[in-house]
């Protein structure tokens, strides 16, 4: 029997096209599972055959991570879209990996309530933002996506469906697989399901935002506003040329007013309801890095970026920061920011060498449970930190 | 043993006793715990053996009772440690040298009259201005730490057998006068019986009064312990409150009852001492201020000693009386849940343990920053002053009584503080 | 035992001679944490100082094919750190000093050994404190609350350590060294938090240190019923308050706390309520007013005016479990959790299983998040009388898994409730978390028998399987 007529006893399948190609792996075949167990039966049928796989979901961060080393069959989850339950009185909502987050967010507000992650880039579904990890400014106050979830539902390299978590936010019971793929760009299964804790949507919300002198002065604002019992939801720096700090408070309107007006009176500037244009959004550039260092290490930061076309925005608070690079110099820059935290190369353009990840101390043992979840190493393999 | 039993299922092992322990805070084992010993002494009442190692973890406690304060589930850790001493010293013998120590330590604390007489050597040993120390650390730490927490011999005060109120009479109180707090402190027992003169009180001082059996109960020496009980019971028969002024004291005559418990011809009586048994701070703070406090422009640290605080649940009462004197101020000592190390006689058997837990405890007095520092135990006023001795530094000590006098009579802090 | 003889001494080498206890009595007081039900005397006990010191006891014990555990100040309610017959317990009380804390970082590094509540203590004056507050935080560790991601009444709003975990140094059952931290890779800290010490050992952790809120308001409201309790709970939640707690007590758990530690809770109420809001005030001002109004149904509401009332009010709570001491001789605590929204119900049910069976069970729990922890009381003495009580606890983890919820909600697996996880996990779940189990710790040496019933065969496996765990031998866990 063919290969594709194997997969499609599984799921809706089609051959793949030069359009399909993450970073230039163009997929022999394109599957869509619509159910967890079509998924199930599509990656047991991957496995027998020997099929590398490539998770992907809205496809907005395709061109993040290494490009694999081989992609026999792209996995398009947008048809595992359903909400499977949203326990509004529990505050969770448990749903598909394909769901687009932007679908989840309308229904959600329809019950006075958000899954409060800042989706960057925009379009983003489910799966796709708990296989890259990503989080926007709120994760000051909210945390990120490992965080927020409590449950997963994920297919294995065999295709056996595996659960850990639940559905209450409050659950100790088994090993934490969840915060183990988040983040693990598809390397260790194919996620098909995920349980989050909700938040009640803020009945007001104020943006402060204010202009720094220099790195030193907009860490100064930013440590003014962090070590302030104000309690913003974000703290978030963008620079440099001019470097701009801004809060955003959420509550209750009598509290919001008092807080934002307090938090001018630290830092200076404006308060206004919608945020700065930057705000949430990644900064443009040829290089895109994720960097993590101590809050007070922002203006070291700024002082290892290569003159002219770089760009620093994210976290002041919690020292996560996207930082955009020029192609050209962006390996040494990497190198520099690494004196100071972890700097991981996120997406750049085909053919430019660098060390995307740079040191990860316990390399030996991320291998070791590589090995044990994907002992064929088929699942989007090499795109992950130290080539898995 | 039918209480005994019920008394160790009490507990829980929740550890919340844990950090409570003066030994488990410096050791982390689990046998030099409360729930440890707790443990070792179950094991004991299912027949296990009493191994040398066992009667170490149970010589090794202070007896501060801190893990009864900590206790949610109302262990009464007291009872069965004073219950496994008097175990421990009836079946297992202990070692000659051991023994020695022990039998020379009983033979002159509890008796007012030999401490004394040790004082005139100790005053000629004074004068010769020797250091001997380093040789009688190598000799015995035990006679080192004797002689570090020696202090200055003072001069004996013989108080009367009665002191009239001043003013308009408010109650009729015996005093007990103590051994170590007579003979190392006269000069707290001549405070105390002031202000309780001035704040309206008859004060009876019976002569025939000798040791409350407080050291010799809290080291599991049964008989002695209640040889003394019964002549401080028959001392006091004759008033209705008996202030104390030493914490150790007050909490063991608030024991007797439970000690003569099942003693036919002596649980009434053990019971009624014991219920008329006060704290002075706590009694003046019953009775309530009526002499005029004068100022005292003081920072005070105040330590809590466990035997008030933790074995009669008195912390508020000193507090407040020394709060209520205008421009003192009260400083709360880090960690005061935690015992000094002195413990009775502890600082005698256990040098070693004993100076680590009193450096901890002068760390934390010296860094109030206070002027002063209020406690009312003579054995925490010893180990402290040694400690804060030892670190090189110097901060005045004083009962709270003596405090209390000085603002009443009006001394002034200057030369309240220079007489220290 | 020949082979522990041998290892003692190694361990001596390592640790020192006064770091190392095998004296039978002493031994025995290691023979179990804070769940009393299950007790194995440790073949040794070590109690190092150092990560180095840790690292090298477990390469012994590994060249050995000795089994080893981890214990801080034996406070689990799981038996996690239920040691074993023929292997080591390794004790980090001594390794309790405070690194540092970096107020400007919102971050302090603390050796495991150091108790929670001193955590806050070294931050608050920098105005931080750590936010992870189980009920027994005044004497449990720090490594204790990784193993067992420990939540704590607050972590409704703050969430659980493993939300205030920024890194751990960990002794892998490699005996290496190594430091998990968010970074690029997998998220092997976000694995290890919470894998109840059979995973590694943490010698090091970093903690967020969280502001301390501008103001705190605490109430506490008592109702007629249990039920009237449960509804203002639910009205709270549905007007988008986020408490920073919400607990409630029934009457018996109640009359507990009340002797223990006399904590003047309103005479005659069915439950009470605690409702805790901190924050900003002029936030905590309007939400306050409007909880006020949720607890209408309360027939006494008191507001704590300082400290020292909260304080008091939280005593009585933070006291029950122990405090159950006062009015039965043994009590078995559960843990479980369901949606917040079933919770009349699921008591409901609570309540006819105990009648049914003719136990008393008190009830305290994180109502906020669904958390119970019914106390079924039992006296040992009287025949029969644990397994009712055992029979009645099961059934209870059984309502929680009925209503979609979990076993365990901060307590942990451990030995205790290894049982039920096939009840709430497929075998391939528990198949699959184990993978990671067979990545860090291939021979199986490291906490073996806690959590999973069956370990999982990780293939060719260095090193060799070593003897029967006590409670397999006592046929109160199978292993195949």
């Amino acid at each position: 029997m063919e290969v594709v007529d194997a997969l499609a006893k599984a799921c809706e399948v089609r051959p793949g096209e030069a359009g399909d190609a993450v970073q230039g792996a163009t997929p022999a075949y394109v599957a869509a599972p619509a159910a967890v167990a079509e998924a199930a039966a599509l990656m047991g049928t991957a496995a027998e055959h020997g099929l590398t796989v490539v998770p992907r979901g809205a496809g907005t961060k395709m061109h993040w991570g290494a490009p694999p080393d081989r992609c026999d069959l792209l996995v398009d989850t947008r048809r595992l879209g359903r909400i499977v339950e949203h326990a509004a009185g529990d505050l969770v909502v448990k749903t598909e990996a394909g769901l687009a987050l932007d679908d989840l967010r309308g229904v959600l507000a329809g019950a006075g309530q958000q899954l409060a992650l800042d989706l960057l880039p925009p379009g983003g579904t489910v799966g796709g933002v708990l296989a890259t990890g990503v989080a926007g400014p709120r994760r000051l106050l909210y945390g990120s996506a490992r965080d927020l979830l409590i449950g997963i539902t994920v297919v294995r390299a065999d295709g056996v469906v595996a659960h850990a978590g639940g559905k209450v936010v409050k659950n100790v019971a088994g090993y934490d697989l969840g915060k183990l793929f988040t983040g693990s760009y598809g390397t260790l299964g194919l996620i098909v399901e995920a349980a989050f804790r909700l938040h009640p949507l803020p009945r007001a919300a104020a943006y402060v935002s204010a202009t720094a002198a220099g790195p030193g002065q907009a860490l100064q604002m930013a440590q003014a506003l962090l070590h302030s019992t104000l309690v913003p939801a974000a703290i978030e720096v963008d620079g440099p040329g001019p470097i701009t700090v801004a809060a955003l408070f959420e509550g209750v309107p009598d509290g919001v007013a008092p807080r934002a007006e307090a938090a001018r009176s630290l830092i200076g500037g404006r308060i206004g309801d919608a945020p700065p244009g930057w705000w949430g959004r990644l900064p443009d550039g040829e290089v895109l890095a994720e960097v993590r260092a101590l809050p007070t290490a922002l203006p070291d930061l700024f002082a290892e970026l290569p003159d002219g076309r770089a760009r620093i925005r994210g976290s002041a608070g919690r020292g996560v920061w996207h930082v955009a690079l020029p192609a050209d110099g962006a390996g040494d820059a990497l190198t520099r920011l690494r004196r100071h935290g972890t700097a991981v190369a996120l997406a750049a353009p085909a053919g430019v060498r660098l060390d995307r990840w740079g040191p990860i101390p316990a390399l030996p043992l991320m291998r070791r449970v590589k090995d044990q979840f994907d002992p064929g190493h088929r699942l989007a393999p090499g795109r992950f930190a130290g080539g898995i | 043993m039918e209480e005994f039993r019920e008394l160790l299922d009490d507990c829980v092992h929740c550890g919340f006793c844990l950090p409570t322990c003066p030994t488990y805070v410096l050791w982390g084992e689990e046998m030099d715990s409360p729930r440890g010993r707790i443990h070792l002494m179950d094991q004991l009442e299912r027949g296990g053996p009493l191994t040398a190692s066992t009667v170490e973890h149970f010589d090794r406690c202070l007896g501060c009772m801190a893990c009864v304060t900590a206790c949610p589930s109302g262990v009464r850790y007291d009872r069965l440690i004073e219950m496994t001493r008097a175990r421990v010293e009836d079946d297992h013998p202990r070692s000659r040298g051991e023994r020695l120590l022990r039998e020379a330590i009983f033979a002159v604390f509890p008796y007012p009259r030999r401490l004394r007489a040790l004082r005139g050597p100790l005053r000629a040993y004074r004068r010769l201005n020797l250091d001997l120390a380093p040789l009688l650390e190598r000799l015995s730490p035990t006679l080192a730490a004797m002689e570090r927490l020696t202090p200055p011999p003072a001069r004996h005060v013989r108080l009367p057998e009665r002191v009239a109120a001043r003013g308009e009479r408010r109650a009729v109180v015996g005093m007990l006068t103590g051994c170590v707090q007579r003979e190392f402190f006269p000069g707290v027992n001549s405070a105390t019986a002031r202000v309780l003169a001035m704040e309206g009180c008859d004060v009876v001082i019976p002569k025939g009064q000798g040791c409350c059996g407080a050291l010799s109960l809290h080291t599991g020496r049964d008989e002695e312990a209640r040889a003394f009980a019964r002549a401080t019971i028959e001392a006091f028969a004759d008033v209705d409150v008996v202030v104390v002024n030493a914490a150790g004291c007050g909490s063991a005559m608030k024991d007797y009852g439970a000690v003569f418990a099942g003693d036919q011809e002596w649980a009434g009586r053990a019971a009624e001492l014991s219920a008329k048994t006060r704290d002075l701070a706590e009694f003046l703070a019953e009775l309530g201020p009526r002499a005029t406090r004068h100022p005292l422009e003081l920072a005070v640290a105040y330590h809590d000693a466990c035997h008030l605080a933790h074995a009669q649940g008195v912390r508020a009462q000193p507090r407040r009386l020394l709060g209520g004197i205008p421009g003192l101020e009260v400083r709360e000592v880090a960690d005061p849940e935690i015992c000094c190390g002195s413990a009775g006689v502890y600082n005698l058997l256990r040098p070693e343990a004993a100076g680590e837990l009193g450096e901890r405890k002068a760390r934390n007095v010296t860094a109030t920053g206070a002027d002063l520092l209020v406690a009312a135990n003579p054995g925490c006023t010893l180990q402290i002053t040694t400690a804060l001795h030892r670190r090189g530094e110097h901060i005045p000590v004083a009962h709270t009584a003596e405090v209390l006098d000085a603002s009443i009579r009006g001394i002034g802090k200057e030369s309240f503080i220079s007489r220290r | 035992m020949a082979r522990l003889d041998g290892l003692a001494g190694r361990l001596r080498e390592i640790v020192g001679a006064e770091s190392v206890i095998t004296d039978p009595a002493e031994l025995r007081t290691y023979d179990c944490d804070g769940l009393t039900y299950h007790r194995a005397t440790p073949g040794i006990v070590v109690l190092p100082d150092t990560a180095e010191q840790i690292a090298a006891i477990v390469r012994a014990c590994a060249a050995d094919g000795v089994p080893y555990v981890a214990r801080g100040s034996g406070t689990g309610l799981s038996g996690g750190a239920l040691p074993r017959t023929d292997g080591v317990l390794i004790v980090t009380s001594r390794m309790r000093r405070v690194l540092a804390v970096d107020a400007a970082n919102q971050r302090a590094i603390v050796e495991p050994g150091v108790i929670n509540l001193d955590v806050t203590r070294a931050a608050r004056p920098y105005g931080y404190y750590f936010a992870p507050d189980p009920s027994s935080q005044q004497v449990c560790s720090i490594g204790g609350n990784v193993a067992e991601n420990s939540g704590g009444a607050h972590c409704l709003k703050y969430g659980f350590t493993v939300n205030h975990v920024l890194a751990c140094e960990v002794v892998t059952p490699d005996g290496e060294i190594v430091e998990l931290a968010e970074g690029p890779g997998y998220d092997l800290l976000g694995a290890f938090v919470g894998s109840e010490g059979t995973l590694g050992i943490t010698t090091k952790v970093t903690v967020r240190l969280t502001r301390l809120p501008e103001t705190v308001q605490t109430l506490l409201a008592g109702f007629d019923t249990i039920e009237r309790a449960g509804e203002a709970v639910s009205a709270i939640i549905a007007a988008g308050v986020v408490p920073a707690a919400i607990e409630m007590m029934d009457a018996l758990s109640i009359e507990a706390a009340e002797a223990a530690v006399r904590c003047g809770y309103p005479p005659g109420a069915g439950a009470v309520l605690i409702v805790e809001l901190d924050g900003p005030a002029s936030e905590v001002d309007a939400q306050f007013a409007r909880v006020k109004e949720l607890c209408g149904e309360a027939f006494e509401i008191r507001v704590a005016a300082d400290d020292t009332e909260r304080g008091l009010i939280w005593r009585g709570r933070k006291s029950a479990f122990a405090a159950v001491g006062r009015i039965s001789p043994d009590y078995i605590v559960q843990d479980g959790v369901i949606p917040r929204t079933t919770l009349p119900e699921v008591l409901a049910r609570i309540d006819a299983l105990a009648r049914e069976h003719g136990v008393r069970v008190a009830n305290v729990f994180h109502a906020g998040d669904g958390n119970l922890h019914p106390l079924v009381l039992f006296d040992g003495a009287e025949p029969g009388a644990g397994e009712r009580a055992e029979e009645v606890s099961g059934r209870i983890i059984d309502l929680c898994i009925e209503h979609g919820g979990s076993i365990t909600g901060e307590h942990g697996v451990g030995i205790d409730k290894a049982k039920y996880m096939p009840r709430m996990f497929t075998d391939e779940d528990l198949d699959t978390m184990q993978m990671v189990r067979c990545a860090f710790d291939p021979a199986g040496l490291c906490n073996p028998g806690k959590v999973y019933p069956t370990p999982r065969l990780c293939g060719e496996v260095p090193g060799r399987r070593t003897g029967v765990h006590p409670l397999v031998e006592s046929g109160k866990a199978d292993l195949f």
